[in-house]
């Protein structure tokens, strides 16, 4: 999914909430920010940067970068204003909202900032016909960075949906306190044989509390054994 | 369970977070020179990013970068009912280090701390003022309670400082807890009779199992054989004993294997417990969903969680009765509730 935000913070920090509110993002879910930056003269023009600090005032943001790559890394400085004087880092004007925005959705693996270095502290240089270019010429690296970001992602889910529905199920028989015992022992059993089946009984419900939490039992000493 | 990891993973410490007030520390310009492909990001306080929001802990446990930092306030803390302090008057631990570099599914670290990264104190002379005032009598002092010292050793060299104060302090005692084969970084050095080097043992399979990135069976009985000879005083803990499927074979295996390669009489002790951990921590381990450790069905009692009553004793009659045919009920120390 691609999503172009305006120029600047606010624009940005609103377009992203927009989205993830819109389409709240799946545990496979990764979100990269892509876009220009100036930079000190020591970044040439075209180079890709991906930012492990984000500076926005006296804030500070970390994205995690837990996957290898090949990109500079750099601190970025998110700026209000086109930046017309050289600093010490590169800058641009949207990653702290993105930051905000995304960070509601994300864990903080699942988030990258990258960014092109446009010009040096001359925002007058700028074209829209030349971030395109520029963004374009790198699609190759985006396909890296989302695939190292990939190999990070931690299976997040024990039960597939079917058996999810079913655990649901059972636990309408009974009380909190027992689905609480009941989840427990569920995932006690997956952890350690992930590739066996739940061996859910194969008995008709019974109808009195008794003899379902007696039922509970027997289940649970299954799931136990 | 065997934790999936990723594909292809960064080297240890790719990134190394640096507080600005530490930037100068000596310690932290060796760090620094040692890491020289490792990238710095200079920050203003630790807890920027060592308790972030939104962290996660599974998958940092496979890329985990190093924190250095200015500790203000307590180094030291008293010993918690979790622990043994073998008798010592005073039992403190010293929390120099937050993280450790190894990643166990029983560890209670991860139900304490929001991140699997590492948070090295730089300013380790604050912790030995701090702990001048106590030493006017017998005071014990594990070093290795919130992480593994001697595993990251090499790097951080805090060990080594530990021990050179012990030196200078009759008074004191060290117990240094380690999972790591990396006794060479001790080898050259004078053994003192009141630092207690200790190794934590489990049988291979739960190492396997449930010990993830850290030395084999094999490595750590290698390390600990070396400290013997080298004439350190040597304590050996099967802690936490883990209730599994072949419990009884594999730890009962596990204390032939010790006494195959160790003399038992240059075994100063023994330790034995099972597993156990606050009710507070195991909440939090069950919220990372990483472990079948978290979800056993455990008895909990006044804020305890272990196994029940029976299992427990099942577990330490099984590992006595194999022990004392090695070594002596007196030099071997155990964990049980108290009931």
């Amino acid at each position: 999914m691609l999503l172009v935000t305006q120029p600047g913070k606010s624009n940005a920090m609103m377009a992203t909430s927009a989205l993830l509110g819109w389409r709240i993002p799946s545990d496979d879910d990764i979100l990269i920010n892509v876009g220009v930056c100036g930079a000190p003269e020591s970044y040439p023009i075209a180079q890709t940067l991906l930012a492990h600090q984000i500076i926005d005032g006296s804030r500070r943001y970390y994205p995690d970068i837990l996957y290898p790559h090949t990109f500079t890394e750099t601190p970025l400085e998110c700026v209000d204003l086109p930046a017309d004087t050289p600093g010490n880092f590169p800058v641009d004007m949207e990653s702290a909202g993105v930051f905000v925005a995304a960070s509601k959705f994300f864990k903080l693996h699942r988030m990258a900032f990258l960014k092109i270095v446009s010009d040096h502290f001359r925002p007058e240089n700028v074209t829209k016909e030349g971030v395109i270019e520029l963004v374009g010429s790198r699609l190759g690296e985006l396909d890296a960075l989302a695939a190292a970001m990939y190999g990070t992602l931690v299976p997040a889910r024990l039960f597939t949906i079917d058996e999810e529905r079913r655990i649901e199920e059972w636990k309408e028989l009974f009380t909190a306190a027992q689905g609480g015992r009941l989840d427990d022992a569920l995932r006690y059993f997956r952890l350690r044989r992930p590739e066996s089946p739940i061996p859910f009984p194969q008995v008709e419900i019974p109808a009195s509390k008794r003899e379902r939490s007696a039922l509970l039992e027997t289940f649970l000493a299954v799931l136990h054994a | 369970m065997k934790h999936s990891s990723p594909s292809c993973t960064p080297r240890l410490f790719s990134h190394l977070y640096i507080e600005k007030a530490v930037l100068d520390h000596p310690q932290t310009r060796r760090i620094i020179e040692k890491f020289d492909r490792s990238n710095i990001i200079v920050i203003g306080h630790y807890k920027e990013v060592f308790n972030r929001p939104s962290q996660s802990f599974a998958a940092q446990s496979h890329a985990k970068k190093l924190i250095l930092a200015h500790k203000e306030g307590k180094f030291l803390h008293e010993g918690s009912p979790y622990s043994d302090g073998f008798g010592h008057r005073q039992f403190l631990y010293a929390s120099s280090v937050m993280g450790c570099l190894y990643d166990c599914d029983y560890c209670y670290l991860q139900g304490l701390y929001p991140s699997a990264n590492t948070v090295l104190f730089v300013n380790l002379e604050d912790a030995f003022a701090q702990l001048l005032p106590h030493l006017g009598h017998d005071t014990l002092v594990a070093t290795s309670y919130d992480t593994d010292t001697l595993a990251i050793e090499s790097l951080s060299g805090q060990t080594r400082q530990w021990l050179s104060f012990a030196e200078r302090h009759p008074n004191l005692h060290l117990e240094i807890r380690t999972k790591s084969a990396n006794f060479r970084s001790l080898r050259e050095l004078v053994p003192n009779p009141r630092v207690t080097l200790a190794w934590t043992l489990s049988p291979q399979a739960i190492i396997e199992r449930y010990e993830h990135a850290t030395p084999s069976l094999e490595s750590r009985l290698k390390a600990a054989k070396d400290a013997v000879e080298a004439g350190w005083k040597v304590r050996l803990c099967i802690d936490p004993v883990i209730h599994t499927e072949g419990f009884e074979t594999l730890y009962t295996d596990l204390i032939d294997t010790i006494f195959a390669s160790l003399d038992p009489e240059s075994v100063h002790q023994l330790t034995l417990g099972s597993f156990r951990m606050s009710q507070n921590h195991l909440r939090s381990l069950k919220k990372l969903r990483r472990s079948d450790v978290a979800f056993y069905p455990y008895e909990v009692r006044d804020e305890m969680a272990t196994y029940p009553q029976a299992i427990e004793q099942h577990i330490l009659e099984v590992l006595l009765a194999k022990a004392t045919l090695y070594i002596p009920m007196e030099r071997i120390r155990t964990w049980q509730r108290q009931s």
